[in-house]
C-alpha cells in the first residue's frame, strides 16, 4: 500500500525538478557566455546616464553610463564560481575530516568534534566578514577562504554523524562478518547514503554562499565598486529605483532565480 | 537530583564551547589582523585626525601607542591575558574602554533580536499551527510559497523592501535611527519575518507529525475532548522539537542582526563591528566579534535548559547542537 | 437485546480493494472474543472499525448496536462520544501510546477530564494501584518496561469506566511473565461483566482468555467457534496450518549431529551495563554440529552474551576464544531486523555480487540457493526496504550460506514474523545449513529454542551459572 502510493509522487518530484533545473542551466550559461558578448563591465561613458532598456542594450545603462548586462553577466560568474569553489572546497575538507572521525574515532574524533563545537556558534557571515574585511582591498581569495571556512564544519558535523550512525550500523557489522573489506564499506554504505544529504546540503550551502557574498557587496565590505557584484550593484542601483527602476530589479531577479532554482534542485524528502 | 545534574552537564558543556569559541575567534581575528595589507595605523591615524591631516609620523605615534610595533605573538598574548582579566581594552578609534562601547550595543542588539523573535514566533508559529491543521489547505500553500521565497532572500532586500512600502511610500515608519519605539519596528520585522518562514515549516511538521502520534491518538480515543489534547498533549511535544530548532536558529538569528543593523543603522553589535571592520579598530573588532559568537552559546544554553525542564528523557547523543 | 454489542455487518475497503468483510459479531459480557490471524489479515482493521478510529482513506460500511442502540460505522464520528466511557481502546506498542513528557499519574488521571482535579488523582490511584504500579505513579514513561507500559496503559483505557474494551495485538515484544499479567488483567475484565474483543496471533493468548475465537485471513473469517473446538478440532485448512506452525508442533526439525571440535570457548566470562548486570562468572563451549539457545525476558542480556561470543563486543572479565574454524567469515549473524542489516541505498544484489568477488564463490549459487529457498530471484534486485521481512531473512539466509559458515548466530531472528512465516523461515535455515554447522539462538520464545536446540541456557534477572546446560 505504502509502496505503491509512494511511485507517482517520486516521478512528480522529478518532472517539478526540471525548472529549476532549466533556470540553472540558463544562468550559468549567461554567466560564462555574456562576459564575451557585451562589451565590458568598466567601461563608462557618462553620456548614457541612466538609459532605459533598447535593443541593442537590452537592460540599459547605470549612473556612470556602463551596460548593466555586461555587468550583470560578470556578477552572476562572480557569484557562481565563487560558491562553487568555496562549497566544493568546503564539502571536500568537512567530508574527509567527518568520516575520518567517524572511522578513526578516538582522540582524532575528540579534537575534531572540539573544533567544530567552537565553528558551529560562530555565524558564518562574521567569518566572511573578517576575512574579507580585513583581506586587501577587493581580492577575492579572503572571500574564498572565509566562504570555505565558515562552511566546512556543517558538511563535517553531518557527515561524522551519519557516517558513525551507518558504520556502527548492523549492515556494517553483517560486511564485517562476511569479511567484505572496506572498499565496500565505502562503496555500498557510505558513499550510497551520504550522496544525497550532500547534494542537499551543497545546493543549500551555494545559496548561503551567494547571499553571503551578496551581502558583502550591499554592506560594502570586502567586495568595492567598481566591482561588478550582484549585492553591490543593488546598493548602487538603489537611489535610483525611482527614475530607473530596471537597475534595481535586474541584479535582484537574478540573485532571487539563482537561489530559487538551487533550492528547488534539492530532493522534496529532504528539504531543511 | 538527576534534574541539577542534567542541568550542570549542560551548562559545563557549553561553558567548554563557550571557552573553544572565545579561542577561536580571537585567533581568527589575529591571524586576519596579521596578514592586514593596508597600514592599519595609517587608517586608525586617519580615523583620529581625518584623511587630510594624516602623515606618517602620526600613524607611527599611533602605532607605537597601540603596541602595534610589537610581534603578532606578544600582541595576541597580551590580549588573551587582559581578556582573561576582563579587560577588553580601549576602542582605537574613540579611545572610550571596550567593555564600556560593548555594554551600550549588547543592549541595542539584545532589544533588537528579542523583538525579532517575537515576530517570528507569533507569526511562524501560527501560520504553521494553521497550516497543519488544513494540510493542503489554501493556507497551507500560502506557507510553503512564503517559507521558499524567504530562504532564497538575502534579509537586506527584504529590509529594502519593507523600508520602500512602509517608509519611503506610505511614510509610516521611520527607516533608520535608533531609541524611539517606532524605529525597532522595521529592523524587527525584517529580521523576524526572515526567520518567520523557518519557523511556520518546522512547526507545521511537528504539529502534524505530534498530531498522528500515538499518544495523541490513544487520548482520543479515551474520550479526551480535542482542546484538551491540545493543551496536554500537543503544545508540549512540539515545544520539545521547535524549541531546539530555534536553538539551532539562533546562528541564523545573528546573522540577520549584522545585516539587518547595518541596513537600518541600529546601534548594536552587528552595527558596531562593521564600523569597526571599517576603521580597522582591532579591540572593538575581537570584542564585538566575541561578543556575538558568545551571545549564539548562550542562546542555546537558554534553548537547553528550557528543553531539559521540558522533556524528561535522557537527551540523545549528539542532540546538542 | 441490550447489553451486549452486536456487529450485524462490516466491510472495509481501499480503493475497491476488500481488506475486512463480515458480520455477526457478538459480544457479551464475561465471554471473551479473539480474533487471530497472520499480519496483514485484516484483524486490527475489524478492531478499529468498530471503534471509528481507521485513516479516513479507508471506506467503512456496516452498523452495529450497543444495548440495542443502532451506530452506522461508515460515519466515524457517530462513536466519538462513547469513547473512553462505552468503548475504549488498549493499543498497540503501549510504549509509544503515552505522553512521553507526562508524568503516569497525571497521564492516567486525564481520561476523567470531566471529574474535578483531586477526584481524578485519587481514582487514578487507585487504578495504578490495581494493575500493581502504585509505586510508579511518580514516572515518566521512558523509566517503564514494556510490560509495565502496557499495564499504565491498561488503567489510562479503562478508568473511563467503559464496558466494551478492545485490545490490539497486546503481546508484541512482551516477555512470558509480562504476558501473564496482561492475561490477568484481560480476565479480570471479564469477570467484572466487562465485554472484551482481542486481536492476537498468539495462539497462548487465545486459549487462556476462553469464550469465542475467529481465524482470519485475507480480509475474512474462514472459521469461528468456541476455542476448544477451533484450535483443537480446526475445521479449517488455513487453521490447520496456523496450528501446525506453532514451535511446539514442528515436526521437520533434523536430529542434531555428534558434536565435533569446539569452536567457541567462553570462559568465567562477565559484563554489566552501568547500574544493571548483565551475566556474571559464567562459561560455556558451542561445539561444532552443536545447538544453542540462549533465552530469557528482553533486557537481561541474551543478545550482548551472543555479540560476545561471536567477538561483536567486548566483556569486562573471564575470556572468550574461537578456533580457526571460526575465521572472518565463517561466523555469520542472523538479526532482528533484516532490513537494518542489509546496505539501504543498493539493491541487494549489489552486496550479494561483492561477496562472490571478494571470496571467489561460484556466481550461481545464488541461483540454486534461492531455488530452494523459495526465493524468487527478481527480489535480488530490489533494494532492502522493497522486501517483506520474511522474504528478506531468507536472502540474509542465502548471503550467510554463500560464505559456508561453521556457526550461524540467529538473534531473534524470527521474533518480528508471524508463526507461519517463522516456521517457513526456520525450516529454510534448518535445511540449508550444512550438518556440521553450529547454531547459536538468541530468542525470547521459550518453545521456539525448544524445537530446534538442545542446549540452552537461560539468562535471569542476574544470570547464575548454574543453569541447565552450562558446562563448567
Amino acid at each position: 500500500m505504502s509502496t505503491l502510493s509512494l511511485l507517482p509522487l517520486e516521478s512528480r518530484t522529478r518532472r517539478r525538478r526540471w525548472v529549476p533545473a532549466t533556470i540553472l542551466i540558463l544562468l550559468v550559461a549567461f554567466a560564462l557566455i555574456g562576459p564575451w558578448v557585451f562589451a565590458s563591465p568598466f567601461a563608462q561613458d557618462l553620456s548614457r546616464y541612466l538609459e532605459p532598456p533598447s535593443l541593442t542594450e537590452p537592460l540599459g545603462r547605470d549612473e556612470y553610463g556602463r551596460s548593466v548586462v555586461s555587468r550583470l553577466a560578470h556578477a552572476t560568474r562572480l557569484s557562481l564560481v565563487l560558491a562553487s569553489l568555496s562549497v566544493a572546497t568546503a564539502l571536500l575538507l568537512g567530508t574527509t575530516l567527518g568520516t575520518m572521525a567517524a572511522w578513526r574515532g578516538g582522540w582524532l574524533d575528540s579534537v575534531l568534534r572540539g573544533i567544530s563545537e567552537s565553528f558551529v556558534a560562530m555565524p558564518a557571515l562574521l567569518i566572511v566578514l573578517l576575512f574579507a574585511a580585513l583581506a586587501a582591498d577587493g581580492s577575492l581569495w579572503a572571500l574564498y577562504a572565509g566562504l570555505a571556512l565558515a562552511q566546512w564544519v556543517e558538511y563535517f558535523r553531518v557527515v561524522r554523524a551519519r557516517a558513525a550512525l551507518i558504520l556502527g550500523s548492523p549492515a556494517v557489522e553483517a560486511a564485517e562478518l562476511l569479511h567484505l573489506g572496506r572498499l565496500h564499506v565505502v562503496r555500498r554504505h557510505l558513499l550510497p547514503e551520504l550522496r544525497p544529504l550532500l547534494l542537499t546540503l551543497a545546493s543549500l550551502g551555494m545559496v548561503t554562499a551567494i547571499l553571503a557574498m551578496s551581502t558583502l557587496g550591499f554592506i560594502k565590505v570586502g567586495l568595492q565598486p567598481p566591482r561588478a557584484e550582484l549585492g553591490l550593484m543593488i546598493t548602487e542601483a538603489f537611489p535610483h529605483y525611482d527614475a530607473a527602476p530596471w537597475l534595481a530589479l535586474a541584479p535582484v531577479v537574478v540573485l532571487f532565480a539563482l537561489t530559487v532554482s538551487l533550492l528547488g534542485l534539492r530532493r522534496k524528502e529532504d528539504s531543511r | 537530583m538527576t534534574g541539577i545534574r542534567r542541568t550542570g552537564e549542560v551548562l559545563l558543556k557549553r561553558s567548554g564551547q563557550a571557552l573553544g569559541v572565545a579561542l577561536a575567534v580571537s585567533i581568527l581575528c589575529f591571524v586576519v589582523v596579521q596578514r592586514l595589507p593596508g597600514d592599519v595605523s595609517y587608517r586608525i591615524a586617519a580615523g583620529r585626525y581625518g584623511y587630510d591631516l594624516v602623515d606618517n609620523a602620526a600613524a607611527a605615534a599611533v602605532a607605537a601607542e597601540l603596541g602595534l610595533d610589537r610581534p603578532a605573538w606578544q600582541q595576541f598574548g597580551s590580549w588573551l591575558a587582559a581578556l582573561a582579566q576582563g579587560d577588553l581594552g580601549r576602542s582605537l578609534v574613540t579611545s572610550r574602554p571596550v567593555g564600556e562601547e560593548l555594554a551600550f550595543y549588547l543592549l541595542g542588539t539584545l532589544q533588537l533580536t528579542g523583538a525579532a523573535l517575537l515576530v517570528a514566533i507569533l507569526i511562524g508559529g501560527s501560520v504553521g499551527v494553521l497550516a497543519a491543521r488544513h494540510p493542503g489547505s489554501l493556507v497551507d500553500h500560502l506557507a510553503t510559497t512564503w517559507v521558499a521565497s524567504v530562504r532564497a532572500l538575502p534579509p537586506f532586500l527584504l529590509g529594502l523592501l519593507l523600508v520602500l512600502v512602509f517608509s519611503v511610500q506610505l511614510g509610516w515608519l521611520p527607516a533608520v535611527g535608533h531609541g524611539n519605539s517606532t524605529s525597532l519596528v522595521l529592523p524587527a520585522m525584517t529580521l523576524g519575518l526572515g526567520l518567520s518562514g523557518l519557523v511556520a515549516r518546522v512547526t507545521r511538521e511537528t504539529v502534524i507529525n505530534v498530531w498522528s502520534s500515538s499518544y495523541v491518538q490513544f487520548a482520543h480515543t479515551r474520550g479526551i475532548r480535542e482542546r484538551l489534547v491540545l493543551l496536554r498533549h500537543v503544545l508540549r511535544n512540539s515545544a520539545v522539537v521547535l524549541v531546539p530548532y530555534l536553538g539551532a536558529q539562533a546562528i541564523l538569528l545573528i546573522e540577520g542582526v549584522i545585516v539587518v543593523e547595518s541596513l537600518f543603522a541600529w546601534q548594536g553589535l552587528g552595527h558596531a563591528l562593521v564600523h569597526a571592520v571599517f576603521w580597522r579598530d582591532i579591540p572593538m573588532l575581537q570584542a564585538t566579534a566575541l561578543a556575538l559568537a558568545l551571545l549564539v552559546v548562550s542562546l542555546n544554553t537558554v534553548v537547553d535548559l528550557i528543553v531539559l525542564r521540558l522533556d524528561p528523557r535522557p537527551r540523545r547523543a549528539g542532540a546538542l547542537a | 437485546m441490550s447489553d451486549r454489542l452486536e456487529v450485524d455487518h462490516v466491510k472495509v475497503t481501499h480503493h475497491g480493494t476488500v481488506l475486512v468483510e463480515t458480520g455477526g459479531l457478538v459480544l457479551e459480557p464475561g465471554t471473551a472474543v479473539t480474533v487471530i490471524g497472520e499480519s496483514g489479515s485484516g484483524k486490527s482493521l475489524l478492531a478499529h472499525s468498530l471503534l471509528g478510529t481507521l485513516p479516513p482513506e479507508l471506506a467503512v460500511t456496516g452498523a452495529m448496536r450497543l444495548d440495542g442502540d443502532p451506530f452506522d460505522l461508515a460515519d466515524p464520528d457517530s462513536r466519538r462520544h462513547l469513547w473512553g466511557r462505552e468503548l475504549a481502546l488498549l493499543p498497540q506498542e503501549p510504549a509509544l501510546a503515552l505522553d512521553p513528557t507526562m508524568r503516569v499519574r497525571r497521564q492516567v488521571a486525564g481520561g476523567l477530564w470531566k471529574a474535578p482535579a483531586a477526584v481524578a488523582r485519587r481514582r487514578a490511584m487507585t487504578a495504578l494501584d490495581e494493575v500493581g504500579l502504585a509505586g510508579a505513579a511518580e514516572s515518566y514513561p521512558h523509566t517503564l518496561s514494556g510490560g509495565m507500559a502496557q499495564r499504565v496503559a491498561y488503567a489510562a483505557a479503562t478508568i473511563g469506566g467503559a464496558r466494551v474494551l478492545i485490545v490490539d495485538e497486546p503481546s508484541k515484544g512482551l516477555d512470558a511473565a509480562a504476558l501473564d499479567r496482561l492475561a490477568a488483567l484481560l480476565q479480570a475484565h471479564l469477570a467484572g461483566g466487562g465485554l472484551l474483543l482481542t486481536i492476537t496471533h498468539d495462539l497462548g493468548l487465545a486459549r487462556r482468555l476462553g469464550g469465542q475465537v475467529w481465524v482470519m485471513r485475507e480480509a475474512e473469517v474462514v472459521e469461528r467457534g468456541p476455542v476448544d473446538q477451533v484450535l483443537d478440532a480446526p475445521s479449517h485448512p488455513y487453521t490447520r496450518r496456523l496450528l501446525a506452525a506453532d514451535p511446539s508442533r514442528w515436526d521437520w526439525v533434523p536430529a542434531a549431529p555428534t558434536a565435533g571440535e569446539p569452536l567457541v570457548t567462553a570462559t568465567a566470562v562477565s559484563k554489566a551495563y552501568p547500574g544493571r548486570p548483565l551475566f556474571h562468572d559464567l562459561s560455556l563451549q558451542i561445539r561444532a554440529g552443536e545447538r544453542w539457545a540462549l533465552t530469557g525476558p528482553s533486557g537481561v542480556g541474551k543478545t550482548t552474551l551472543g555479540n560476545a561470543l561471536a567477538g561483536l563486543c567486548t566483556v569486562d572479565a573471564g575470556t572468550i576464544t574461537r578456533t580457526e574454524a571460526l575465521r572472518r567469515p565463517r561466523l555469520q549473524k542472523l538479526y532482528q531486523d533484516p532490513a537494518l542489516s542489509f546496505p539501504a541505498r543498493v539493491p541487494l544484489r549489489a552486496g550479494l555480487s561483492d561477496l562472490v568477488r571478494r571470496h571467489r564463490v561460484d556466481g550461481a549459487r545464488i541461483s540454486t540457493l534461492a531455488g530452494s529457498l523459495g526465493l524468487d530471484e527478481a527480489l535480488l534486485d530490489r533494494r532492502s526496504s522493497q522486501v517483506s521481512g520474511g522474504e528478506l531473512q531468507r536472502v540474509a539466509i542465502l548471503r550467510a550460506m554463500l560464505v559456508e559458515p561453521a556457526l550461524i548466530f540467529a538473534d531473534e531472528a524470527t521474533s518480528r514474523l508471524d508463526l507461519l512465516t517463522q516456521e517457513g523461515t526456520l525450516r529454510c535455515l534448518m535445511e540449508e545449513a550444512d550438518p556440521g554447522c553450529a547454531l547459536l539462538l538468541v530468542t525470547h520464545d521459550q518453545s521456539v529454542a525448544r524445537a530446534l536446540t538442545d542446549n540452552r541456557l537461560e539468562l535471569g534477572e542476574i544470570a547464575e551459572p548454574a543453569t541447565s546446560g552450562v558446562r563448567g
